[in-house]
C-alpha cells in the first residue's frame, strides 16, 4: 500500500498532517504495511503508484505555487481519478481541479481542468464558520470548519448538503466535489481525526481498492466521544441561533 | 462645537460606563456614531507609538508604559487592552482636554492586527512596532498571510517601523523603506539547528517563496534565516539580546545590560526587548532602561500562582487556538527539573466568539512533555477526548495521562499528598473555571 501526503510543507494550512496520521493509524491497527512519501513542488511523481493521495489546505499564496507545479500532472490525475483510486483533497487544495482560479487582484491562473468549474477569490471577507455537513456516503454527518476567501461555481457533482457552515458558494446549500473515490471539500485541518465515522469509510474503501483487508475501528475510542460532543456543540449553536 | 461635546460625552460615558462595570469600547463607539472624524481633530502629542503582531501586544505595551511613566514620562495607553477603534477612541478621548489636545507626552496604542488599518486612517504613529505573526485563532483571522496583508494596509509612509528581525514574513514589512529599527537575538543557548516542532512556517521565503534555509532556529519559524533565490535574509539588529539563560532567568541587552527576567520565556524576552527598543528612542537614557525592566513582573496576569491543598502550582495563561503560545507554556512546565504534573484544560475554545473548532492542537509541540521531569498530565474539560486523541500521537506514556471532564472533579483529584508542583495550562476563557476553586497567592 503506498499512501502520498502532496505538497505537505506548502498546503498545511492549520493541523493537515493529522489525516495522514489518522490514515497510517488505522492501517497499523488493521495490520496493514504501507509506505509513506511526502512529496512536494519539483518533485518527480508516478501518481498511478499510490492507493492513497491526500493534499490538505493552504494560504492562498501557497495554492498558486502548489498549482504552478501540480498544472503539469493534468493527464495522471485525470487517469488516477478515472481509475477509481482514491484521494481526499481538503480546505482550498480542491479548488486546483477547476478551469481556473482567478485571484485578489484579477489574475486569473489555469487549473487542471479536471473539472469545469471556477474559483473566485477576494480579500475583503474571510469566510469562516463552524461545519456541519450531510452526505449520502454515510449515514453521521461530518464535522469541521471552513476558513475560505473564495466562491466556486459550476461544480455538478459536490460531496455534501451544508446544515450548518458555507456551502460551494454563497447561494449554495452543497458542499465539496465527489466523483468515484475523490472526495473534496473546503473544511480545514484534521477532518479525518475529528470524524471518525468517515476515516472508517475512507478505510473501507482503500480495503475495497486493494486487498480487502479488514479495517479496525476498535482503538477509536476518545475519537467517537469527542465528535459526539463536538456534534452536540454545534447542533446546540445551530438550533439557538 | 461638535467636536467639543464628542469628547464631553465621550468622558461622560465613560465615567459612568465605569461605575456600572462596563467595558472601554462603548463610549468610543457611540463617540464615533456621533461624529465619525473625530479623531482627525484631536491634538496629538509627538510620539504615536502602536503596537501589533499576533502574540506579545499586551505585555509589550505594558512594559513600555511601565518603563517610560518611571521615567517620568505621561503616557496613555489601553491598558483595559480593547485594541480596536473603538476601545482606541475611547483612550484618545478620555486623554485630551475639551478642546482636543491630548495631556499625555506619550500615545500608545496596542492595535488589533486585522483592525489596524481603520483605527490608523486618522491617527497615524510616529513609530509602529510589530512584533511576530503566528498562526493565531484561525477561525477568526484566516492565516498570517491574510493578517499580513491587512496590517500592510494600515502602514503609513511616515511612520517608523520597528520590526522583528527574527520573524521572516514580519521583516518583509520593511522592504522599500530605509529608516526601519530592526530587533532580535543573537544565537541563543536554547537554539536548535534543525527545526523540531510540528509545524514550520519558515519553509518558504515569505517574499519569493523559493525554500528557505536557516542557520539557527530560536523557536518555531523564529530565527536565522536566508532566502538564497531572493536574497530575503534576517536583518542587522540594532536592538539585540546577545544571549539568554532561561534557568537562571537572566538576558544581556545590547552587550552590556544585564537584564533579570521574571518571566523565563523566550518570547516574553523579545517582548522585553521590543519595549526597551521604543523606551531608547524615546530618548529615555538606556541604563534607566535596563533598570526599570530588570525583574519587572506583568501586572496582566498571565501568570498566577496558586495553593491547593498542600500543593503549590503555577497558572500559565496560554491562548487557545495559537500553537506558539501554547508551546511556550509547555517549554515552561518542561524546564521544571524539580519534577511536576500538568494540566491542560480545554473547555470553552474562546471566549468572544462561538466555535468548537480543536484543528490548532495538532499544531501544538506536545511531545515536547514527553519528557522525565513531568510526572502526570491531565486533560480536562469538554475537549478532553480531542485532547486524549491528540496525546495518542505522541510518545508519552499512556499511564501518565489521565483524562477528566468536569473541572471541579479534576481539581477534587489534584488535591493530595502529590509533592510535584503543579502546571496548569489554560486560556483566559477557561482560567478563572480553574482559579475559582483554588487559593490564588
Amino acid at each position: 500500500m503506498k499512501i502520498l501526503h502532496l505538497y505537505y510543507d506548502l498546503m498545511n494550512l492549520y493541523g493537515e498532517y493529522g489525516n495522514i496520521s489518522a490514515i497510517t493509524r488505522i492501517l497499523e491497527k488493521s495490520n496493514q504495511e504501507y509506505e509513506l512519501d511526502k512529496l512536494t513542488i519539483n518533485d518527480n511523481i508516478d501518481f498511478s503508484a499510490y492507493d492513497f493521495i491526500y493534499i490538505g489546505s493552504g494560504t492562498e499564496r501557497n495554492q498558486k505555487i502548489a498549482l504552478n507545479d501540480f498544472y503539469k500532472y493534468s493527464e495522471e490525475i485525470k487517469n488516477y481519478i478515472s481509475s477509481n483510486k482514491l484521494i481526499l483533497m481538503t480546505g482550498n487544495s480542491f479548488e486546483m481541479l477547476g478551469k481556473a482560479i482567478t485571484d485578489c487582484n484579477n489574475k486569473m491562473y489555469m487549473g487542471l481542468g479536471v473539472f469545469d468549474f471556477v474559483t473566485i477569490e477576494q480579500n475583503k471577507k474571510r469566510y469562516t464558520s463552524d461545519a456541519i455537513f450531510t452526505t449520502e456516503i454515510q449515514e453521521n454527518p461530518l464535522v469541521g470548519f471552513i476558513n475560505k476567501c473564495s466562491e466556486i461555481n459550476g461544480i455538478e457533482l459536490p460531496l455534501f448538503d451544508v446544515k450548518m457552515g458555507i456551502g460551494n458558494n454563497n447561494n449554495d446549500n452543497k458542499e465539496g466535489l465527489h466523483l468515484a473515490n475523490l472526495f473534496a471539500t473546503h473544511l480545514t485541518g484534521p477532518i479525518l481525526i475529528k470524524n471518525p465515522y468517515f476515516l472508517e469509510f475512507i478505510a473501507k474503501r482503500l480495503s475495497e481498492n486493494t486487498n480487502n483487508f479488514e479495517v479496525c475501528t476498535d482503538y477509536l475510542k476518545y475519537e467517537y466521544l469527542a465528535y459526539e460532543i463536538t456534534l452536540r456543540e454545534l447542533n446546540n449553536r445551530f438550533e439557538n441561533k | 462645537m461638535k467636536k467639543f461635546f464628542t469628547i464631553l460625552l465621550c468622558k461622560a460615558l465613560r465615567f459612568f460606563g465605569k461605575l456600572i462595570g462596563k467595558g472601554s469600547s462603548m463610549p468610543g463607539k457611540i463617540a464615533l456614531k456621533f461624529c465619525p472624524d473625530i479623531l482627525k481633530k484631536i491634538q496629538l502629542p509627538k510620539y504615536i507609538i502602536a503596537v501589533t503582531g499576533s502574540n506579545g501586544k499586551t505585555s509589550t505595551v505594558e512594559m513600555i508604559a511601565h518603563i517610560l511613566q518611571k521615567n517620568g514620562k505621561k503616557v496613555a495607553w489601553n491598558k483595559e487592552g480593547s485594541n480596536q477603534i473603538e476601545g482606541v477612541t475611547t483612550l484618545i478621548l478620555n486623554s485630551c482636554t475639551l478642546t482636543g489636545k491630548v495631556k499625555y507626552d506619550i500615545l500608545l496604542i496596542e492595535s488589533d492586527e486585522r483592525f489596524a488599518k481603520y483605527t490608523f486612517k486618522y491617527i497615524i504613529p510616529t513609530h509602529f512596532v510589530i512584533t511576530n505573526l503566528y498562526r493565531d485563532q484561525l477561525t477568526r483571522n484566516g492565516h498570517s498571510e491574510w493578517v499580513y496583508d491587512a496590517i500592510k494596509e494600515s502602514i503609513h509612509d511616515e511612520t517608523q517601523l520597528i520590526l522583528n528581525a527574527d520573524d521572516p514574513l514580519v521583516s518583509t514589512f520593511g522592504y522599500g523603506k530605509d529608516n526601519v529599527i530592526w530587533f532580535g537575538a543573537d544565537k541563543l543557548s536554547t537554539d536548535t539547528e534543525e527545526f523540531d516542532g510540528v509545524y514550520n512556517d519558515g519553509v518558504y521565503c515569505p517574499n519569493c517563496k523559493s525554500p528557505m534555509t536557516y542557520s539557527t532556529y530560536h523557536y518555531n519559524h523564529i530565527g536565522h534565516y536566508e532566502c538564497k533565490n531572493c536574497g530575503h535574509k534576517r536583518n542587522n539588529t540594532a536592538f539585540t539580546i546577545n544571549s539568554a539563560d532561561l534557568q537562571k532567568g537572566e538576558i544581556v541587552i545590547n552587550e552590556k545590560y544585564n537584564i533579570s527576567i521574571a518571566l523565563k520565556s523566550l518570547y516574553n524576552i523579545y517582548n522585553i526587548l521590543s519595549s526597551f527598543t521604543v523606551a531608547s528612542i524615546v530618548g529615555i537614557n538606556e541604563n534607566d532602561i535596563a533598570d526599570s525592566i530588570n525583574n519587572y513582573i506583568l501586572k496582566n496576569g498571565r501568570v498566577v500562582t496558586f495553593t491547593l491543598g498542600k500543593r503549590q502550582g503555577t497558572l500559565l495563561t496560554s491562548k487557545h487556538e495559537n500553537s506558539i503560545s501554547y508551546n511556550q507554556s509547555i517549554k515552561l512546565a518542561s524546564d521544571d527539573k524539580d519534577g511536576c504534573d500538568v494540566v491542560i484544560i480545554v473547555d470553552a475554545v474562546s471566549r468572544k466568539y462561538f466555535t468548537s473548532d480543536v484543528s490548532w492542537l495538532w499544531d501544538i509541540d506536545f511531545h515536547k512533555l514527553n519528557n522525565q521531569s513531568i510526572k502526570k498530565i491531565m486533560l480536562v474539560g469538554t475537549y478532553c477526548n480531542d485532547l486524549a486523541v491528540r496525546f495518542s500521537y505522541t510518545d508519552i506514556d499512556n499511564s501518565k495521562i489521565e483524562i477528566i471532564q468536569d473541572i471541579e472533579k479534576a481539581v477534587d483529584m489534584l488535591n493530595n499528598d502529590r509533592k510535584e508542583k503543579i502546571y496548569v495550562i489554560t486560556c483566559f476563557s477557561d482560567k478563572e473555571k480553574f482559579l475559582s476553586k483554588v487559593k490564588v497567592n
